[in-house]
């Protein structure tokens, strides 16, 4: 535990010294909120609530998920599949804590940051162009969230699954982008899911994606009823534990090729 | 010049002969990549299933718009590769470009034969196919006039897209680290350009109309191609204006190029 | 001859952020980096003559690289002057630099995916080498640097040692007049360092210009006759080698082994010696004792059964002179 909070405690430091990377990401971030929002607004046009949300809502929505963008690393990365395809794999394997811990403590720290800098300094400045919904129970903000560390998790997950495909390939990159664009869709991070069409949104239920972006954002927007809720924990809770499944097999899997072939 | 040219090509024909060599797996990525590419037109497709139209603007219309400036803009991505701010940092970093300024040939030339990303072909047919969507859809009534300009406003996109990668690559000599904000202007502006502008707020136009004049590169030309009114009430002439902004833009890239060379020659990294 | 390199009074200063340690460091420099200056170089002058093969010698960070960015036009210098070949080389880059020839030993200049040939090729149209001078060059760095076995392959496939002889070739195509080295046999094995050098002496014997940076004294050793040494951006020592060793070390070893055990080995004018195992090692000052008597005299008065002088090593003279930084360049 204590090399734990020690890795995730350098991490953390370690983004910090991109200062200029994280103003500017701020600010990226926040041009493209504006687009998104215009759109919305110009989409909603007249029309006072569709399938449940308001233009209000939408635009919370998008204000939300840009600036969690960079906390739960939406877009991806192949930072851990590339540590695999030039070898430098070898220095991670022989420190006495569980890969995968490692970098989720690695991740952890970045995005502690990431959420404090890009995110919460992002709704500041977001608020200042568009008027924001901000939930008035405390339950919902705690519901809130533990929603968001789930789709944390979730995203973390996600991106060890896609990075483990580089103890079989070695180039991933394509393969990557082809299954971050994915989780991007069918995530909600795109559009919200609810402004989809109904057989979009059912089809993508099917995948753990709604619950790396959508749930927390509706769970925030109190939109859901109490069994919907329930339903979106219980999904978020379900692909968690097959995804963490998934990577520990793989990782194994993995491993026992990489030290048979030698890299 | 001719040498420059002749340089050039050199550079580039050993990075595609390199990238093709395995053809299936190049295949491959370039189909991935279009994949890749149209989700965003497809996520707008599907939310116009919910919504019919924006600011007055059907699906083809729309396409129409996004197939113009995704096909430049990839074709830019392509072409310019090398002045990809994602590439040109680590360039700047590892100091691949002391290796260039060592050589007798403009660096310029050196930085556009150091990369040719051929797999962007994807997004560059996705573009077209996109672009193909919105005039099958929408019908619009070719004049020769038109026939003529179409191909003069996707060129000129690709020279201020361009321009600005060389821009945002040109920070990298302040920065060393890859700017994101940089994406602002490339990224952006290409989803900025996508839309109709007049949906965007009045300040956001105003800068993009004044400062970074976007709004001629694709927004007019568009209008203009499919005989919708303007909604703002510029001169009949605005549509006209993007090979003006195109020759400014590329004035202003080389200008900053030469600036931040300068830069880097008195601070190193 | 004229002097091809003419370097005076210079200096090149960079601002550098100061990061702060302790809890909040990170936190302060986010909020408000400080900056400070250094002086990488500073206010060093020397020429160089045409055919001298020089080793520019120094810690790191002694403004070795520095030095060397600015007289490749990389870098525009804070202040002072540099004139190479009549030219100077921040300004009339494109032009200066088809005169020389540059290997950054770390940083690779060949195409990374594309057999060395090609890369060869794409030099050849860049440095407009007309076809006969280029056939000549190659067919010879063929044979001096052994390239036959990997000329095909693709530059990532080959080995360190491999890499650095086709870098070599590459810089040499074009056959500058005026050559500079950036520490050419980093992390080469020993066999590869040797044909390195081997290289850099053929060139030297065709006249070229050598500049060399280096880490490794035995580069220098076995190829300079004259060394310029670096740090803290000022010139310690600049020339002759030889009178390098002598001007500030000069303690030779002599080491004796006597037919008859029992020996005291005290001889008169010189310190005690230090036995080990077999010798007794005796600490000699050139400057003091002329070391031929003292060796003739030995054989006669004592049963000599070996006897070996050791020079001091030049990376001993050097931590000397870093050691003593109040020494003065010979004028």
């Amino acid at each position: 535990m204590q090399a734990f909070l020690k890795i995730v405690g350098i991490s953390a430091r370690q983004q910090m010294t991109y200062r200029t990377a994280l103003v500017a990401g701020l600010f990226t971030n926040l041009f493209f909120g504006i687009l998104r929002a215009s759109l919305l607004i110009a989409l909603y046009q007249g029309e006072t609530s569709v399938n449940g949300m308001d233009v209000g809502g939408a635009i919370t929505y998008v204000a939300l998920s840009q600036a969690m963008i960079a906390y739960l690393t939406i877009f991806g990365n192949t930072e851990m599949g590339r540590t695999v395809s030039d070898g430098s794999i070898a220095s991670d394997l022989i420190k006495p804590v569980h890969f995968i811990l490692l970098w989720l403590g690695r991740d952890l720290g970045r995005s502690l940051v990431n959420f404090v800098v890009r995110g919460l300094f992002f709704i500041g400045l977001f608020s200042l162009f568009y008027s924001l919904y901000y939930p008035l129970e405390i339950g919902r903000w705690f519901l809130f969230f533990v929603s968001l560390i789930f789709s944390w998790l979730l995203n973390f997950f996600w991106r060890m699954l896609v990075n483990l495909g580089a103890f079989w390939s070695p180039d991933i990159q394509g393969f990557a982008r082809l299954a971050f664009g994915f989780s991007q869709l069918f995530s909600g991070f795109v559009l919200p899911l609810r402004l989809l069409p109904d057989w979009f949104s059912r089809l993508s239920n099917w995948t753990p994606f709604p619950g790396m972006m959508n749930h927390p954002m509706e769970v925030y927007l109190g939109i859901y009823s109490p069994s919907q809720l329930l339903g979106a924990f219980g999904h978020q809770l379900i692909w968690l534990f097959i995804l963490v499944f998934l990577c520990l097999a793989l990782f194994r899997l993995g491993i026992r090729r990489l030290v048979i072939q030698g890299g | 010049m001719i040498y420059s040219i002749k340089i050039l090509w050199l550079l580039l024909k050993t990075q595609i002969r390199s990238q093709t060599q395995y053809r299936l797996s190049f295949l491959a990525d370039v189909f991935t990549t279009a994949i890749f590419s149209s989700i965003y037109f497809l996520a707008f497709a599907l939310i116009l299933q919910r919504f019919e139209t924006v600011a007055g603007w059907t699906l083809g219309e729309i396409a129409f718009l996004v197939g113009m400036t995704e096909t430049s803009f990839a074709f830019m991505d392509l072409l310019f590769s090398g002045f990809d701010p994602d590439s040109f940092s680590p360039m700047v970093r590892m100091g691949s470009l002391d290796q260039f300024m060592v050589r007798p040939v403009s660096l310029t030339i050196q930085v556009l034969g150091s990369r040719l990303i051929l797999r962007r072909m994807g997004r560059v047919l996705e573009g077209l196919a996109v672009l193909a969507f919105g005039i099958v859809t929408t019908q619009p009534d070719w004049t020769w006039l038109k026939t003529f300009y179409l191909p003069v406003v996707l060129v000129c996109q690709v020279i201020c897209m361009g321009s600005i990668f060389m821009m945002g690559s040109t920070i990298t000599f302040w920065t060393v680290e890859r700017i994101e904000a940089v994406n602002i202007l490339t990224y952006g502006g290409n989803e900025l350009m996508s839309y109709p502008m007049n949906i965007y707020p009045r300040w956001l136009l105003f800068i993009f109309t004044y400062f970074v004049p976007f709004i001629f590169v694709n927004f007019y030309p568009t209008l203009y191609f499919l005989d919708k009114p303007d909604p703002l009430n510029f001169p009949v002439f605005a549509p006209f204006l993007t090979p003006l902004v195109a020759i400014g833009m590329a004035l202003a890239a080389y200008w900053f190029w030469g600036y931040g060379l300068r830069h880097y020659q008195s601070t190193g990294t | 001859m004229d002097t091809i390199v003419q370097v005076r009074h210079l200096t090149k200063e960079f601002r550098v952020l100061h990061r702060r340690s302790g809890k909040w460091g990170a936190w302060n420099d986010f909020f408000h980096p400080q900056y400070r200056t250094i002086r990488a170089v500073d206010g060093i002058s020397f020429d160089i003559q045409p055919g001298e093969l020089i080793g520019y010698i120094g810690p790191n960070g002694a403004g070795k690289s520095t030095t060397i960015k600015m007289l490749t036009g990389l870098l525009v210098p804070t202040g002072g002057e540099i004139l190479v070949k009549g030219m100077i080389p921040w300004k009339d880059r494109r032009k200066y630099v088809a005169n020389i020839g540059v290997v950054f030993g770390q940083r690779r200049t060949l195409w990374w995916d594309l057999p060395v040939i090609d890369s060869l090729e794409v030099l050849k149209a860049i440095y407009r080498i007309p076809d006969p001078l280029f056939k000549h060059n190659l067919g010879m760095f063929r044979k001096i640097l052994d390239l036959d076995s990997f000329l095909e392959s693709p530059v990532r496939s080959l080995s360190l040692g491999q890499r650095m002889r086709a870098e070599l070739c590459a810089a040499f195509l074009h056959n500058p007049a005026l050559l500079f080295l950036d520490e050419p046999t980093i992390g080469l094995d020993v066999v590869a360092k040797e044909r390195i050098r081997e290289f850099i002496r053929h060139l030297h014997r065709e006249g070229t210009t050598i500049l060399l940076t280096t880490h490794d004294l035995t580069d220098v050793e076995r190829l300079c006759e004259r060394v310029m040494v670096l740090d803290w951006g000022k010139i310690l020592y600049d020339g002759n080698l030889q009178e390098l060793t002598s001007r500030f070390e000069g303690v030779n070893e002599m080491r004796v082994s006597f037919a008859e055990n029992g020996e005291d080995g005290l001889l008169e004018g010189l310190e005690p010696p230090v036995r080990e195992g077999r010798y007794y090692v005796y600490r000699i000052d050139p400057r003091k004792v002329s070391i031929p008597d003292l060796v003739s005299s030995l054989y006669r008065t004592h049963p000599v059964v070996d006897l070996e002088i050791r020079k001091p090593k030049l990376e001993d003279t050097i931590r000397k002179i870093y050691e003593n930084k109040s020494l003065n360049t010979p004028d």
